[in-house]
Parts: structure tokens; C-alpha cells; sequence
């Protein structure tokens, strides 16, 4: 199924680890479990791809604590936080902190396999849209000084016959570069481009 | 269960009593009338009111004429005496009615509104009862001129003596649950004790009585505090009662007519008041006191589900995501060894999940502790093991002292909780200091020879825990242990309070010192050394 992504359990009550593994895993999802949030901030790497199911109450660093201190980190994995105590307080904390789903233990697996699915889907859409954005960054990095010039006029709405003059140009030069740029971004109107030209200025 | 008996029965039984009632206190009378300085036999006859309203007047109107006619013989003639009875059966009625009114067939006064609402009613109603009667006596021309007053005090005084020390104990008596609260709560030899001081400081107060001598009255009020704050109201109403009717017995058998009996009777009244009072703030403290015992512990037992439930949700979760892995190995036909494992880990669960439930169980059923033989150490080990990491996120140090095994008799899940309520606070004390000057430290030591029951023999195991926060004022240290005195935001401030009271239940105590850092200390009684491994001593 999702083979390149993967569900990180991190609780450390050994059965319910062990038992959600078990479940996951023939289910078909690639898991990974950890008995501690010291463990899992560890051991976690920025190009891990998938999503988190955390318990909220564990000896030692707590689930919410996790949460935040990956978020802290700039970690983009989604979050699934459990709770065997399902207050208001610990809820809220844990949806402002970006939780995709908050599980009262004990859970009945179609709310499980539900909030996972969701994680994965935010974590698939994450990922292409990194992918989407890291390839608009690299094609922007294609584009000639003039070219370059050419877009950043042509997004903010000034005709062909305005950008001419002002780059000291002929009306026909601009609208070869903007041809060629529009072709090497991929794009073919102005819309799409105006999209990407925002990348640009970030970068 | 309330034993329904044939009305009919009850009122030749009311009117027999209250005859024996009047025979009896028929005692220095004026006149020859039925004016005595004690007549209880109101009291009697009210208390029958309340019992049947309206349909009480008939009885006790017969039972006040045979009076007349048995113990007193006519002296009013019949007419007089009818017409006199009349009224006396209406000024009562009139009395019980109202009486009826304000406490219905609710029991005794259990307040003191009500003692004084009963007090008012009982003095007020009685008087006008009094003047009523004494005039109409007087009309008949049987009082001598000028003695109107002195028959209008004699008279009074009697009925709201008679009534006020009498009628609380005949009101207990009336009612099936009066009498078993009653017997409940004198039926012990502590009884005899006061009932037999009583007797004997009367005694040697007034010797035979001949002469009055009030000089030495007030030792009556040992006998009677005694009773009040032992027994609560039951109590003094027996003693009241007992007092009076010894003082109208030594007046009858040493035929002191001369003696001033109605000062007497006034003392005792007084003295009743005063008891009742006591009696009543006893009884109300004592039910408060209970009431607060058992809300404490419903307190109690929900920490305790609450640290229970969390236990019974894991393995709840890990039997619901079992069980669903088997299903779908099962659809797959996948009936290896991954499926043996997943169902013996189930069964596994399954156990640990019960064990939980029976532990809840017993806490609720019981209230109260498993005891077990624990070897403190290993329970300091197993709470501080929790601790580890909060505590190395703030920088704190923690020290455990080593120390010789001991080994206490205690439920552990409350001792462990009682000691992460210790832990949990001490680490919120010290996080108001900088980071390098926390510290906290865990010390156990054994104290012999401490002079309190139980302890004695065994002595018992003193637990510290000290911490290098602010420590305890001297202000704070009078509140700490009150239920819903809190520092923090959250929680009602019951940790301490319910901690207190496990450890009370098991026979310790938990108490906090006034010094400039925080010291909390804990007592167990150690585990006697015919039951424990002589090792484990040492």
C-alpha cells in the first residue's frame, strides 16, 4: 500500500505498542514503534516520510511535550495524539498544535484506520507539494538575468509594450523571452506563472 | 422494620402511665390540688399528641379526671373538676398541636433552631395554660385570696420542668427508630459510669435532703458534661430524666415537704438546657465530622478510579487492536504463529485488565487497603523512577539516602500515590528556585519506642522528604492539611488532605514542618518481627 511512507507509534506501554504494530502491520502500513518521546526525538530524522500516533501519557516526556517540541523542530509529520483521559484541556493543546486526530482509548480501529489514512493523505499532499515547490525553485534557477527580469514585470500585470521601453528593448525581444520563459517553467499562462514567480521571490 | 400495633392497646396504656406518671409525682402539693412543683405527666400526654393529634383530647381528658378521682380524691368536686379538665385538655391540646405543627412526626429536636423553637413553644404555651387554670381555680374560690401568684408560679414552674426534662426522653422513646438510636447509644457501660456519678454527687450535695443546701449544686454539671459529650443528646435526655425522678424519689421517701423543692426543679430544668445544648452541637459536630469522613473518601475512591482507568484503557486498547489483527489474519487464512502470539498476548491482557477491576472492586467494597508486607525502598525506587525525567529536565537533583531495609504493612497502590503526591509536590516547590539550587531529598529512618498504641512494640518507619523550595510558614502549616486549600490553579486541593487520610487509615500519619526549606514527613507502623523476615530487619 503506502510503502514509502511510515506510521511511527511512540507509547510506552509495551502491549498497546506491540498491539497496534501488530494490527498496523497487517493492515499493511510500514510501522515503527518507539518506547519514549526521548527515543523517537532521538532517533527522528528531518527526511523521515509518514506520520505519528503518540500517547499523551508517558513516564517522562509526555505526548503533548513530543508534539511540540517537534513542531519546534520543524518536523512536518502529521500527528495522531491518544489519550486514555480524552480531557478538553489536553484535546485543545493537541488540535492548536496541528494534531490531525485525538483518540480516546480505548479506540475501535475504524476511527484508527480513519485518522491514519487522513495523516498519510496530509503527509502524501506535504510531500508532493515539497516536490512540486523544489522543482518550480529549480527551474526558476534555469532562467537567464533577462528572462528573469522580463517575469518579474509580466507578474505584475504591465503589458509587453511597457516592459519594452522600460528594459530598453523591442516590444518583439520581450515577447521572445517571455515565450521562452513561459516554455522552460512549464507554464502557459500567466496565472500559473505568477504562481511560481512567488517562489522566487521567497527564495 | 416498624411494628404496626393495635391503636386501642395505646390509649389505656397512655392513660394507665400517665396515672402512674401523676401518682408518682403527686409530691408537695398546694392545697391539696393538683399543683406540685414536677408534673411530667404533660410531657407524657404531649409526646401522645404528636403520635395521634386531635385524638389524643378524649384519653387525656379521662386520664386528668381520673387523676383527680384516684390519686387526689375529688377535692375540686365533679363539676369543678370536669370544667378544669376541660381546659387543661384544651391549653395542652393546644400546646401539642402547635408542637405538632413545627416538628410533625419528624423526631426529636435535632438542631439547635429546633431545641429553641421546642424550648419557646413548650414555655410559652405552658404558661398560658398556668394562668388560664389558676384563674379559673381561683374563680371557684378554691385558692385563697392572694395566693394567685404563688399558685400561678408553683404550677408553672412544675409543667415546664415536667415537660422540658422529661418529654425528650419519652419523645425517643415513642418512635421505633428513637428507641434503637437510644439503646444504640447508651447501652454500654459508660452509661452506668455518669448515671452512677450523678446518683452520688446528688447524694452528697443534699445528704437526706431534710435541708436544701444548693452550696455544692454545680458538681451536677460533671455528670452531666459527661454524658453530653460522650453520648450527645440520647445521652443527657437519660441523665435529665434519671436526675429528676432521683430528686422526686428522695423528696417522696424522706417526705421533705419543707425543702424548697421548686428551685430544686428549676436547676434541673436549667441544668437539662445546658445539657441539650451540649448534647446538640456534640451530635452535630459528630455527623459533620462523619459526613466529612465519607465524602473524603468517595474523594478518595475517585482518584483512585481515575488512576485506575487509565490503567484499564491500555490493555483495552491493546485486546480491541489485537483482536482486530486476528480477524484480518483470519480472513487471509494467516493462522501461523503470529496469530498464536497475538492470542496469547490477548489472554495476557485480557489478565492484566482484570486485575485492575478487582482492585477497584476491592477498594470500593472495602473502602479501603490490601495490606501487604513492602519493603519501602522498593516503592521509593519504583515512584522516583517517575520522577527521573521531569526532574533532569529542570535541573533538579535528587538524593535518596541509603538506608536499612524496612519493611512496612501498606496498600501500595496508595502508598505510591501518597508518595507521588509527596514527589510531585516537593518538584513543584523547588521549581521556584534557579536551576542549580534544587534539590530534592528522600530519607528513611526508623523511630522505636514511640509511646502510642500500636506503635510500641514495633516501632515505625519515619520517611522525609525535603526539599530546597520556600518550605512551609508557620500560617500555611495550620491550612495545609484542610480539604480545598490549594496553591495551584488546578485540582481541588485534596492531594494532601487525601493523603493524610490514607495513611491515617493504615495506621500513620503525614505531617508537614515549619522550616525555611520543605520538610514532609511520613510514619508507618513497620511490620511486627513475628510476621517479617528477621533479615529484612536488620
Amino acid at each position: 500500500m503506502q510503502h514509502d511512507l511510515t506510521i511511527f507509534i511512540v507509547d510506552d506501554d509495551p502491549a498497546v505498542r506491540d498491539a497496534l504494530g501488530l494490527l498496523l502491520g497487517v493492515r499493511g502500513y510500514r510501522t515503527a514503534m518507539f518506547a519514549s518521546g526521548e527515543a523517537f526525538l532521538q532517533a527522528w530524522q528531518s527526511s523521515w516520510r509518514g506520520c505519528l500516533l503518540i500517547d499523551i501519557r508517558m513516564s517522562g516526556m509526555d505526548g503533548l511535550t513530543l508534539q511540540r517540541e517537534l513542531l519546534q523542530r520543524e518536523c512536518l509529520l502529521p500527528m495522531i495524539i491518544m489519550s486514555g483521559h480524552g480531557d478538553v484541556s489536553s484535546a485543545r493543546a493537541a488540535f492548536r498544535a496541528n494534531a490531525i486526530d485525538f483518540l480516546e482509548k480505548p479506540f475501535d480501529d475504524g476511527r484508527l484506520i480513519a485518522a491514519i489514512d487522513e495523516a498519510l493523505e496530509q503527509a502524501r499532499s506535504h510531500h508532493s507539494a515539497q516536490e512540486q515547490r523544489e522543482r518550480s525553485v529549480h527551474l526558476l534557477s534555469e532562467l537567464t538575468p533577462r528572462e528573469r527580469e522580463v517575469m518579474q514585470l509580466v507578474v505584475t500585470g504591465r503589458h509587453n509594450r511597457d516592459i519594452g521601453p522600460e528594459l530598453g528593448i523591442s516590444v518583439r525581444t520581450v515577447e521572445v523571452h517571455k515565450a521562452r520563459l513561459m516554455a522552460k517553467l512549464g507554464v502557459d499562462n500567466v496565472a500559473d506563472l505568477v504562481r511560481i514567480s512567488l517562489l522566487d521571490r521567497e527564495a | 422494620m416498624h411494628k404496626v400495633r393495635p391503636t386501642y392497646l395505646e390509649f389505656p396504656v397512655f392513660i394507665a402511665l400517665y396515672l402512674l406518671f401523676d401518682w408518682a409525682t403527686y409530691v408537695d402539693p398546694l392545697y391539696g390540688l393538683n399543683i406540685t412543683p414536677w408534673n411530667p405527666d404533660p410531657a407524657l400526654g404531649l409526646v401522645f399528641w404528636l403520635r395521634h393529634g386531635w385524638r389524643a383530647a378524649v384519653p387525656w381528658l379521662v386520664a386528668l379526671v381520673a387523676g383527680e378521682l384516684l390519686v387526689r380524691g375529688l377535692p375540686m368536686g365533679a363539676c369543678m373538676t370536669l370544667l378544669s379538665s376541660l381546659w387543661l385538655t384544651l391549653g395542652y391540646g393546644l400546646l401539642g398541636a402547635t408542637l405538632r405543627r413545627y416538628f410533625g412526626d419528624s423526631g426529636v429536636f435535632d438542631n439547635r433552631d429546633r431545641l429553641f423553637r421546642w424550648v419557646l413553644i413548650v414555655v410559652l404555651g405552658a404558661l398560658l395554660n398556668d394562668l388560664g387554670y389558676i384563674s379559673l381555680l381561683s374563680v371557684a374560690g378554691l385558692i385563697p385570696a392572694g395566693q394567685w401568684g404563688a399558685a400561678v408560679l408553683r404550677f408553672g414552674i412544675g409543667d415546664v420542668v415536667g415537660v422540658l426534662v422529661s418529654m425528650p426522653l419519652f419523645w425517643m422513646l415513642s418512635s421505633s427508630s428513637g428507641r434503637q438510636r437510644l439503646i444504640a447509644t447508651v447501652w454500654r457501660a459508660e452509661t452506668l459510669g455518669y448515671l452512677g456519678l450523678m446518683v452520688g454527687v446528688l447524694f452528697l450535695v443534699f445528704g437526706s435532703i431534710a435541708t436544701s443546701e444548693f452550696k455544692h449544686f454545680y458538681f451536677l454539671f460533671l455528670p452531666l458534661i459527661w454524658a453530653a459529650f460522650r453520648q450527645g443528646l440520647y445521652g443527657t435526655a437519660l441523665l435529665v430524666f434519671t436526675l429528676q425522678a432521683c430528686i422526686g424519689a428522695m423528696v417522696k421517701w424522706n417526705n421533705a415537704v419543707d425543702i424548697a423543692v421548686p428551685e430544686l426543679q428549676m436547676l434541673d430544668a436549667v441544668l437539662a438546657l445546658v445539657g441539650f445544648s451540649i448534647g446538640i452541637a456534640v451530635d452535630e459536630l459528630r455527623k459533620a465530622s462523619n459526613e466529612l469522613k465519607r465524602t473524603l473518601r468517595l474523594a478518595a475512591a475517585g482518584e483512585m478510579a481515575a488512576a485506575l482507568a487509565h490503567e484499564l484503557n491500555q490493555p483495552l486498547t491493546a485486546l480491541g487492536a489485537y483482536g482486530k489483527a486476528c480477524e484480518l489474519l483470519l480472513e487471509r487464512g494467516e493462522t501461523g504463529a503470529v496469530m498464536k502470539g497475538a492470542i496469547q498476548r490477548m489472554i495476557a491482557e485480557s489478565g492484566r485488565a482484570a486485575d485492575v477491576v478487582r482492585r477497584l472492586r476491592d477498594f470500593f467494597r472495602t473502602g479501603a487497603i490490601k495490606l501487604e508486607a513492602l519493603e519501602i525502598g522498593q516503592i521509593m525506587a519504583d515512584v522516583t523512577a517517575q520522577f527521573l525525567a521531569p526532574m533532569q529536565e529542570h535541573g533538579v537533583v535528587l538524593t535518596v539516602l541509603p538506608s536499612a531495609a524496612l519493611m512496612v504493612q501498606a496498600d501500595r497502590l496508595q502508598l505510591e500515590l501518597v508518595l507521588r503526591n509527596l514527589l510531585a509536590n516537593a518538584l513543584e516547590a523547588v521549581l521556584e528556585q534557579p536551576p542549580g539550587a534544587r534539590h530534592i531529598t528522600l530519607s528513611v529512618s526508623r523511630i522505636a519506642g514511640q509511646r502510642r498504641a500500636g506503635w510500641a512494640r514495633h516501632g515505625c518507619m519515619q520517611l522525609t522528604v525535603e526539599d530546597s523550595g520556600n518550605g512551609i510558614s508557620a500560617a500555611q502549616a495550620v491550612r495545609l492539611f484542610e480539604p480545598f486549600v490549594s496553591s495551584k490553579a488546578s485540582g481541588l486541593g485534596l492531594g494532601l488532605v487525601l493523603s493524610r487520610a490514607m495513611m491515617e487509615a493504615h495506621g500513620g500519619s503525614l505531617w508537614a514542618e515549619v522550616a525555611t526549606h520543605g520538610i514532609f514527613r511520613l510514619a508507618l507502623p513497620l511490620v511486627r518481627s513475628d510476621e517479617a523476615p528477621v533479615a529484612a530487619l536488620v
